[in-house]
């Protein structure tokens, strides 16, 4: 049973340092990468009242964990200028954002629109699903593969995903493992 | 035998050479990585004053023996201004796991009275060994994310 979290939720979590136990900053945006399957890195605000942006970055090689209350990270030497980024965090390419794309399967029924990613809790940004909005109005929650196909405006997924929809991410979280194991990733 | 903070606050601080009572003790300042009481905050507000823990002569159930009232100084530092005004206390801070899961507050701090070594953490029902300590400061104490 795995824990997990939307990435809107991520936003506005405190970016806290193990090391000092200090609230370096805030995450302002996750940078998520489709064809890899994982959020590649955090865009940041500054912690406090009259916060805002702050320029650093936060790649996901040096987030210790995304928690449920906090992204813990090793000290705030983890937070770097866009330019020090690996290019998918500092400059992240436009018009590869995955909301609103229709997630069809291999035999082209259409499970719905991405709403939103759902991060693996105590990962560094391991994704394992999205949050889609059913063709019907409703809401639903489908595994993914650790690697699919994404176009810019669809995502192709395996036909076994139709049995593994969720109604809600504690039923997600009991479904990604079996998933996976049926595809043999 | 082991003594905890919330136990040990308000003890009386008393001079050995005068056997005179020179406050209370208000606060303990601990170095999270070291895990180790460190110094004493003695009384509170602007009379805070602040005792080394190297000049502590015994640290017993009824009263805290110090050689006399020179052992007891004025905060000299940032470090030590920020003792004496609290915010370096552990008691009721945020306690966060490495993993970014929050474990509730810290409730209280187990230590060696003769050493001054931390030996847990209470928070809530659980109880966080010193060696799981990573780091503390304003925001949090964060501790290795016990086995769930």
């Amino acid at each position: 049973m795995k824990l997990l979290v939307s990435g809107s939720a991520i936003r506005g979590l405190p970016v806290v340092t193990i090391d000092g136990g200090e609230d370096v900053a805030e995450v302002r945006d996750v940078i998520y990468q489709p064809e890899a399957g994982r959020v590649v890195g955090l865009t940041l605000n500054k912690r406090g009242f009259l916060a805002g942006r702050r320029s650093e970055v936060l790649p996901a090689e040096t987030i210790q964990a995304i928690g449920r209350d906090a992204v813990m990270v090793a000290d705030e030497r983890s937070l770097v200028p866009p330019d020090d980024a690996p290019g998918e965090v500092g400059a992240p390419p436009s018009g590869r954002d995955v909301i609103g794309n229709e997630v069809l399967t291999e035999a082209g029924a259409s499970l719905g629109r991405v709403k939103d990613v759902i991060v693996l809790v105590g990962s560094n940004g391991e994704v394992v699903g999205y949050e889609v909005e059913t063709p019907s109005g409703g809401t639903a929650y489908i595994p993914l593969p650790s690697q699919l196909a994404v176009s810019g405006s669809a995502l192709v997924v395996p036909e076994a995903t139709q049995d593994f929809v969720e109604d809600d991410l504690v039923g997600l979280g009991a479904a990604v493992d079996e998933f996976r194991r049926r595809l043999g990733i | 035998m082991s003594d905890r903070f919330t136990a040990a606050l308000g003890r009386k601080v008393v001079s050995r050479t005068s056997a005179e009572e020179l406050g209370e003790l208000a606060r303990l300042i601990v170095d999270v990585k070291r895990r180790q009481v460190t110094s004493l905050v003695v009384g509170k507000g602007r009379k805070a004053v602040v005792v080394d823990w190297a000049q502590v002569t015994g640290f017993g159930p009824d009263a805290v023996m110090v050689a006399d009232e020179g052992a007891l100084h004025q905060p000299r530092d940032d470090h030590e201004h920020d003792a004496a005004d609290g915010k370096l206390e552990l008691l009721g801070k945020r306690v966060l796991s490495d993993m970014g899961n929050e474990l509730g507050e810290a409730g209280d701090v187990v230590f060696d009275p003769a050493s001054g070594a931390v030996e847990t953490l209470v928070v809530g029902e659980r109880e966080v060994p010193a060696a799981s300590l990573l780091g503390a400061g304003s925001f949090a104490v964060v501790v290795k994310a016990p086995a769930e």
